[in-house]
């Protein structure tokens, strides 16, 4: 299954669940890239990201994650987020994309939201 | 010394932009911002740098120079490039509020001037020398800073 050492992928039913576990600056947001469109290539339609490691994002893996989840509304399915602490959420607001991608507070909440 | 200065040079690599960004962190630390207000400085240090990598650098071997300057009421950073392929020279105000204004909340990029914008206390960008940008990035310190730094 696809992922590294500080981004797993794991499964619930059809539902894919990113684990990530580094701050995502525009190096770490290159593997998260490769991993979501790997999802992409294998036909995955509905993934949920688990950010309950991480302290930060900068806008490029902002960016990544909005263009991704239009992908997957396209084929029918949807990115979910969750487990954003307050600086991810900062930058989510600040760049508007809070309104853009679907975030929950829990994993569960999120999986239950397909 | 009324003020000190800090500055280092990386090549144009995003792999390097993630320890500068935890340098920045422990020195903002040290200088008394608080947590929020350090994870705002670290954003907005990555989010040029990035800018820097990606737009302003024709390859790897092309250089990013990091000025910090450490005042009793503000931290300063300057951040210069020189010049990607199609942008060197690229920045005039006209071109710059072109950019800012294709930027939407559904767009997969666009956002780091805006974001380097709300986070610092105030910013400008300038041509520079090499044919690239130089961003200046000033946060002022709080007023109960440590005092044994300067």
């Amino acid at each position: 299954m696809a992922g590294t050492d500080l981004m797993t992928v794991r499964e619930n039913a059809d539902i894919k669940i990113i684990d990530v576990m580094t701050d995502l600056s525009s190096y770490a947001a290159l593997d998260l890239r490769k991993i979501l469109e790997d999802l992409l290539l294998e036909k995955v339609d509905k993934v949920v990201v688990n950010f309950s490691e991480v302290n930060h994002i900068n806008s490029t893996a902002v960016g990544t994650l909005v263009g991704i989840a239009k992908r997957l509304r396209q084929n029918g399915g949807d990115l979910k987020l969750c487990h954003l602490g307050p600086p991810l959420t900062r930058t989510f607001n600040l760049i508007g994309a809070s309104s853009v991608v679907e975030i929950y507070e829990t994993e569960k909440s999120a999986l239950a939201a397909f | 010394m009324e003020k000190d200065y800090i500055e280092f040079k990386l090549s144009s690599n995003v792999c390097y932009i993630e320890s500068v960004r935890v340098f920045i962190g422990k020195l903002s630390e040290t200088l008394g911002f608080p947590k929020k207000r350090t994870a705002d400085i670290q954003l907005a240090l990555d989010e040029i740098c990035s800018n820097a990598v990606i737009h302003g650098s024709k390859s790897v071997e092309s250089e990013i120079k990091i000025h910090i300057t450490v005042d009793r009421r503000f931290l300063e950073l300057i951040i210069s490039d020189t010049g990607g392929q199609n942008t060197k020279d690229w920045f005039t105000p006209e071109k710059l509020a072109e950019i800012q204004s294709r930027r939407t909340p559904e767009g997969e990029g666009g956002h780091g001037l805006y974001l380097i914008e709300c986070l610092s206390d105030s910013h400008k960008l300038q041509a520079n020398k090499y044919g690239g940008t130089d961003v200046i990035v000033l946060f002022n310190r709080p007023s109960n800073a440590c005092q044994d730094v300067p």
